[in-house]
């Protein structure tokens, strides 16, 4: 028998538990307290400092990862790497990453679809990078040391809440003893089996399935594109489901579809996984392993995202099936959707209603998530031979009619959902996408870069006259917005952008005008915008008191 | 566009013996599957989501 090799395992950060000021009777009480330092916490406290709001972040251990070093969320999306672009590690992501936008499915050794993201995109960040999720949770954490306004507390375990009407008390384990924290506002980021959601008893109607995978982290020489490949019935897996990926430092994720009653000790056993990647790669490539390990998945939803003063983002409040990349993606987003609005309510500027919009627009978002991917997820395990059947006619008829390639379904790819209608959002809302602006002098900027730094949102107007300008500058004086001239010789700050870009923005016709939110999301568009309109769209955005 | 429940079929006696001999000789199995890739053949002729669910629903209620 073969025998396989490990590379060098991963060496990942460590950060100290510094006993924090309450276990020597010093208690305060915190604006807010996020418990969890996932992919969506991390986020919340970064998006929360480069506004300039300290916060409290609870973490179990001292690290990054989750299960030592297993790649574990892997692609990130579009609007996740513009908000990363705004919290200053888009950088770090793109040299570290692999960036994609094709992907290709096939039935047996046959193609039978395709798609390229890239065609409907005009932001600066591209469709997708794949990148190991500790790497992102690694560079959250060195930018929130950076910005010096997070309260880090590793080692930190949360083991009772008790909510009142004004905030809440925790009661926190550490390695020097335990403490009460005292918060005016909670964010559980705890993840999945969240501890907060078991003790207040929140219907979350989980259920689970019993589709079973094995994640093997691989690194060969094969050249192959760099495109996302997944297999329906992949006939070196015993015509069951297979994704091929590649991620940062070289390394492959590979993931293979087991029967549902397997034992998933034995089917993640080095000898049994590198017998089935030697049948996918071939005779001659030589691998090596980085991690292996079986999953299977479930899906929860909360009813409420919001209770009283405690906040539910990512996992906490909402789990899917992996396919499509919808979990950790939406986890980010939920972050970057309430820190603008703490910032301005924390700060005076903003009615305390504000916080109730996460809810109202990321619960539908979570929803639209979980049909979309349990569709998926029924197309990947057909549950009757009924199902088979209908499988095996969508695959058979791809093969030769174009028709039949819109229903294969390995995933639907993660998408900025768009908000329903409210009162903080009259015309409902969209993804504004991370466009690029030039200036007179050359120099090029985004719409994340000049939404960077403090807590405003953008008003950017096509082409407007001097004297327009003057009135509508004056209109918004003291609003947290800033007013951006898209061409046109105002005498306001002044970009230009491409065509394509104006059509996306919906600013095509001089004069119109787009309210953009702090997270990239449309507030209002204005065909033909007064001062006082703009205004009264500003104040019903932001909700400003 | 409607559920159409009157006859509109040209020739339904025609269409019957065509559906038949298309099945002819195959196993339970692979008529299964051949009346699974018809069905999304035709699905995508009519190519009008609410008639095609009035269309799921009235075979569900036919049973």
């Amino acid at each position: 028998m073969e025998s396989f090799r490990f590379a060098e395992p991963y060496a990942l950060p460590s950060w100290p538990f510094v006993p924090p000021p309450e276990l020597d009777g010093d208690a305060k009480r915190h604006p807010i307290v996020i418990v969890g330092g996932g992919l969506s916490g991390l986020t919340l406290a970064c998006d929360l400092a480069v506004r300039g709001i300290r916060s409290v972040l609870l973490d179990e251990d001292d690290t990054v990862g989750v299960r030592g070093a297993s790649s574990r969320g892997i692609c990130y999306a579009q609007k996740s790497l513009e908000i990363f672009e705004r919290l200053g590690i888009y950088e770090r992501i793109a040299a570290k990453g692999i960036t994609w936008s094709f992907g290709k499915t096939f039935s047996g050794e046959e193609e039978v679809y395709s798609f390229n993201l890239k065609t409907d995109s005009c932001s600066v960040q591209p469709p997708f990078i794949n990148l190991q999720q500790f790497y992102i949770e690694w560079f959250l954490v060195e930018r929130i040391l950076e910005l010096g306004l997070t309260d880090l507390r590793w080692k930190s375990r949360l083991t009772h809440i008790a909510p009142r009407e004004d905030g809440a008390t925790l009661q926190v384990e550490t390695p020097a003893g335990a403490y009460a924290l005292e918060a005016a506002y909670v964010v559980d980021a705890t993840g999945a089996n969240s501890p907060i959601r078991t003790q207040l008893d929140l219907p979350a109607h989980a259920s689970r399935s019993t589709d079973r995978w094995c994640i093997s982290d691989v690194r060969f020489k094969k050249p192959l594109p760099i495109e996302r490949w997944t297999w329906v019935d992949a006939p070196f897996n015993d015509g069951r489901g297979v994704w091929q990926h590649l991620m940062g430092d070289g390394v492959w994720r590979m993931d293979y579809q087991m029967p549902e009653d397997c034992d998933v000790a034995e089917i993640s056993k080095p000898e049994v996984a590198g017998a089935r990647l030697r049948e996918q790669l071939g005779p001659d490539v030589e691998f090596e392993f980085v991690w292996i390990g079986p999953y299977g998945y479930r899906d929860h939803l909360l009813e409420r995202f919001r209770h009283g003063r405690v906040f539910f983002i990512g996992d906490a409040a909402h789990v899917v099936s992996p396919f499509g990349a919808r979990g950790g993606n939406t986890g980010i987003q939920d972050a970057a959707n309430l820190a603008w609005k703490f910032a301005l309510v924390l700060g005076g500027r903003a009615d305390a209603t504000l916080l109730d919009s996460y809810d109202a627009e990321r619960r539908p978002a979570a929803e639209k998530n979980l049909e979309v991917t349990s569709r998926s997820a029924r197309f990947l395990a057909p549950r009757s031979k009924a199902e088979h059947v209908m499988r095996h006619a969508v695959v058979a008829l791809a093969k030769r009619h174009a028709f039949a390639r819109g229903l294969v379904n390995t995933g639907r790819m993660s998408v900025a959902n768009d908000y329903p209608s409210a009162p903080h959002l009259p015309e409902g809302s969209r993804t504004v996408q991370n466009v690029a602006l030039r200036a007179a002098g050359g120099a090029t900027t985004t719409l994340a870069q000049l939404l960077r730094e403090g807590t405003h949102g953008l008003v950017l107007w096509r082409a407007p006259s001097a004297a327009d300008a003057e009135a509508m500058s004056t209109a918004l004086a003291g609003l947290p917005v800033r007013l951006v001239a898209l061409g046109g010789s105002s005498g306001l700050a002044a970009f230009e952008a491409g065509e394509a870009e104006l059509a996306h923005l919906d600013l095509a016709t001089p004069g119109s005008l787009l309210l953009v939110r702090p997270d990239g999301y449309r507030a209002a568009r204005l065909a033909a915008p007064t001062p006082a309109a703009v205004a009264a769209a500003v104040r019903t955005a932001f909700a400003l008191n | 566009m409607p559920l159409i429940t009157e006859p509109h079929i040209p020739d339904p006696d025609g269409f019957y013996a065509a559906w038949l001999q298309a099945h002819e000789g195959l196993s339970d199995d692979a008529s299964a599957d051949l009346n699974a890739r018809l069905v999304l053949l035709l699905a995508n002729q009519c190519g009008d989501q609410a008639t095609l669910l009035a269309c799921i629903a009235a075979a569900r209620e036919a049973a």
